[in-house]
């Protein structure tokens, strides 16, 4: 787990962020863009100030680095795209998870070095298209992937794969062996295949394989003593 | 007694359900241009009066034999006169109006006047009776009460009647109204011009023997072919001063020709946003189901752009550039207020019948708390989904009537965390979603149908499809039923959620309706 998540921008999206994220974080920084430094925001976060011609030595010398995540959360796009590219250039490790409004700044920022991209309007445009064509299914979804049901998603990492005795996943009545639904397998490649695909379908389970499953969490738990252990 | 008895009738005929429905019946097959047999009727209107026309030509030089004599002069009469009389019928209600006049007569505490509600019936009918399209259609009856050889002549009318069916016709009518006053300026001034010439011409040439102009008559007529720029030359002025006379005809009569001209291109300029208008109208009449996104932003693009690729998306925007910008994209857009009645009435817009679902994407949050407001106003039923963009207006959203929301930063602050906690899953989740390598997620609802074959989750051999049922979705419960059970019962209603390929998922699919 990383310890550090550092937000760059003090906006409604902010809020949303650190209250989803504080779980996984020992500690969340703030920083609010050519704004004053706050000693402190409604949440109880010290908010400080920075610039887009930092050289982020101050930065550096108050956290290590390798222990941090950054989400750059500018509203504006293009000083979005600067800063993410301007903390790209100076730390080359660093996972910065960027937000982005349109196609296009969603590729400027995979240009610019971003890890990972939430492009809101792609995003919800999808939602509401799910919604409209698919209501049941993306309302069922939406609860499992924000923990809004009793059923859970989990990545379980394959640590016992000799329990499975060389059989492949398509083969095994996940729901009535186990009680729980296997989506997909990811390979040690770190390619997703569906369980039923041709792939999928000829391919060993193996340790260090991930599974995503779906399943009551007293079923995952059992699940994964049997196979090995959460990646979480 | 007899007030009492005509009042007991209009009610009784009033609330029969086959009285009104005939009555619409026939008001939507003579005057609803969206109803489907609206064409079909007016296409067999047309047909009888070219027959009819056709007929008459042949009589004026050849002999037309006694069928065809009778049915021009009665079948088709007695079909026009049919007509005549349904459009009689449908333009008014006589029921209404006595309960209208009864009901108002009841509130100020005095008797039913009878007189009155007649009187108002009499003017009403004789609306109809007086209006030009009405005369035309009873002057094309005619033949059939009176076969003297002058009232031939007005089997004529009967081309007239194609005013009625050619919707060409009324636009031209409609265009060329809206200019009477300018039209009228230049008639006058024609007539004008045309009686002095013509007194000039005939003061200049009636003395002269040569001269072909003898009558006033045939002054007129040369001047009437002059003005006109028509010139046939068969009358031609002789003398230099019926010549001077005929210089300012010609140059008057260009005048008139280019006024003419100029009129109605521009009532044509005028018009042309009205008649397209009219167009999208009849268009929009013509789609069965649609989705409307009011107010066109970056979100509506792309919902429209994924909307399209299986239903039809109406784009209301308030804004004329975004508009234009929404047709430029390729959707059909229309640059209307979603936030006023007048919009949904003017585009004749069906909300219950027509309309799948209404999407507020406006970037504000008072514009779609308005369009929900509208929309609610006279429709209560219709699925609302609305963007939220500040939280603090949730509640007021949801107090509009606004079915779902969607706060886009709560969305992102979720997805973060997914990308933080569950990486892996959350990547399986997002591929499964977006169809990758051909897998999609689907929802079969049960029907009498497939009951009939598949009473219980084992029937369904789910494994044996190579597919996964993730669930089962009670919809009047709201509850989801993660892996059933093998004897877990199906009841009609219930949502079966799959994940699996799709060529897997439609042959499981086409096996459960096809039945075992």
């Amino acid at each position: 787990m990383h310890k550090i998540a550092l937000i760059f921008g003090h906006n409604d999206y902010t809020f949303e962020i650190e209250k989803n994220i504080k779980s996984h974080y020992k500690k969340i920084y703030i920083f609010n863009l050519d704004g004053q430094s706050v000693s402190k925001d409604s949440n109880g976060y010290e908010i400080e100030a920075f610039d887009l011609s930092e050289d982020w030595d101050e930065l550096r010398d108050s956290v290590n680095i390798d222990e941090c995540e950054a989400f750059c959360i500018l509203e504006d796009m293009s000083k979005n795209i600067f800063l993410t590219l301007s903390l790209r250039e100076t730390f080359k490790n660093l996972k910065i998870v960027a937000l982005s409004q349109d196609k296009e700044s969603t590729d400027k920022l995979i240009l610019a070095g971003a890890s990972k991209i939430l492009p809101t309007t792609q995003t919800t445009a999808n939602i509401i298209v799910e919604m409209l064509k698919k209501p049941m299914i993306t309302e069922v979804l939406h609860n499992i992937l924000y923990e809004k049901s009793n059923v859970k998603i989990a990545q379980i990492i394959v640590k016992n794969a000799q329990y499975f005795d060389g059989l492949f996943a398509s083969d095994i009545n996940w729901s009535k062996d186990y009680n729980i639904t296997l989506l997909s397998v990811i390979d040690e490649n770190g390619d997703t295949e569906f369980i039923y695909s041709a792939k999928a379908k000829h391919q060993q389970i193996k340790n260090g394989y991930q599974f995503v499953v779906v399943g009551f969490e007293r079923d995952i738990i059992e699940f994964e003593k049997l196979i090995g252990g959460a990646d979480e | 007694m007899l007030k009492s008895l005509l009042l007991d009738a209009a009610y009784k005929i009033n609330t029969s359900k086959n009285y009104t429905k005939t009555k619409h019946f026939f008001y939507n097959l003579l005057e609803n241009s969206n109803y489907k047999y609206k064409k079909v009727f007016d296409f067999f209107m047309i047909a009888l009066i070219f027959s009819s026309v056709f007929i008459l030509i042949r009589e004026v030089k050849s002999h037309v034999n006694d069928e065809l004599l009778f049915y021009n002069n009665y079948v088709v009469s007695v079909i026009f006169l049919i007509e005549y009389l349904l459009r009689f019928w449908i333009s008014g209600s006589i029921t209404e109006v006595i309960i209208k006049q009864s009901e108002h007569d009841v509130m100020f505490g005095a008797e039913f006047n009878l007189s009155l509600a007649l009187r108002d019936i009499f003017y009403q009918k004789i609306r109809y009776i007086i209006s030009v399209k009405a005369i035309i259609d009873l002057l094309a009856i005619l033949p059939f009460f009176h076969e003297l050889r002058l009232l031939r002549l007005f089997i004529l009318f009967r081309v007239f009647k194609l005013f009625r069916y050619a919707k060409s016709i009324q636009v031209f009518t409609s265009v060329v109204a809206a200019k009477k006053f300018e039209f009228l300026t230049l008639f006058i001034f024609a007539s004008i011009v045309v009686f002095v010439s013509s007194v000039l011409i005939y003061v200049m040439e009636a003395n002269n023997p040569a001269s072909p102009i003898n009558t006033l008559f045939e002054a007129v007529y040369w001047s009437v072919v002059t003005i006109s720029t028509v010139g046939y030359g068969d009358i031609t002025p002789i003398t230099e001063a019926g010549r001077v006379v005929a210089i300012f005809v010609i140059i008057a009569g260009i005048a008139v020709f280019s006024f003419t001209t100029s009129l109605i291109v521009t009532a044509f300029t005028e018009k042309l946003d009205e008649i397209k208008d009219t167009k999208l109208i009849d268009d929009i009449a013509k789609k069965r189901e649609f989705y409307l996104i009011c107010g066109y932003e970056n979100i509506s693009k792309e919902v429209a752009k994924k909307l399209v690729q299986n239903s039809e998306v109406i784009i209301l925007e308030e804004d004329e550039q975004k508009a234009i910008q929404a047709k430029k994209d390729g959707f059909f857009a229309l640059h209307y207020d979603p936030g006023s009645i007048e919009s949904y009435r003017k585009l004749r817009i069906n909300i219950e019948t027509q309309v799948k679902a209404i999407l507020c994407l406006s970037h504000s949050d008072v514009e779609n708390v308005y369009t929900a407001l509208t929309v609610r106003s006279f429709n209560k039923d219709v699925f609302i989904l609305s963007i939220l963009k500040a939280k603090a207006n949730r509640n007021k959203l949801l107090f509009a009537g606004v079915n779902e929301l969607l706060y886009e930063k709560e969305l992102v602050g979720m997805i973060a965390k997914e990308f933080v906690g569950k990486p892996v899953a959350f990547e399986a989740i997002h591929a499964l979603r977006s169809n990758y390598n051909g897998i999609d997620m689907q929802e079969i609802i049960i029907n009498e149908r497939i009951i009939e074959s598949f009473k219980a989750v084992a029937d369904l051999e789910c494994h044996k499809h190579r597919i996964i049922l993730l669930g089962i979705y009670k919809k009047n419960k709201r509850n989801f039923y993660f892996n059933p059970t093998y004897d877990t019962s199906l009841e009609v209603g219930d949502y079966l959620l799959l994940i699996g390929n799709m060529q897997f998922i439609k042959e499981f699919t086409d096996n459960l309706h096809k039945g075992k």
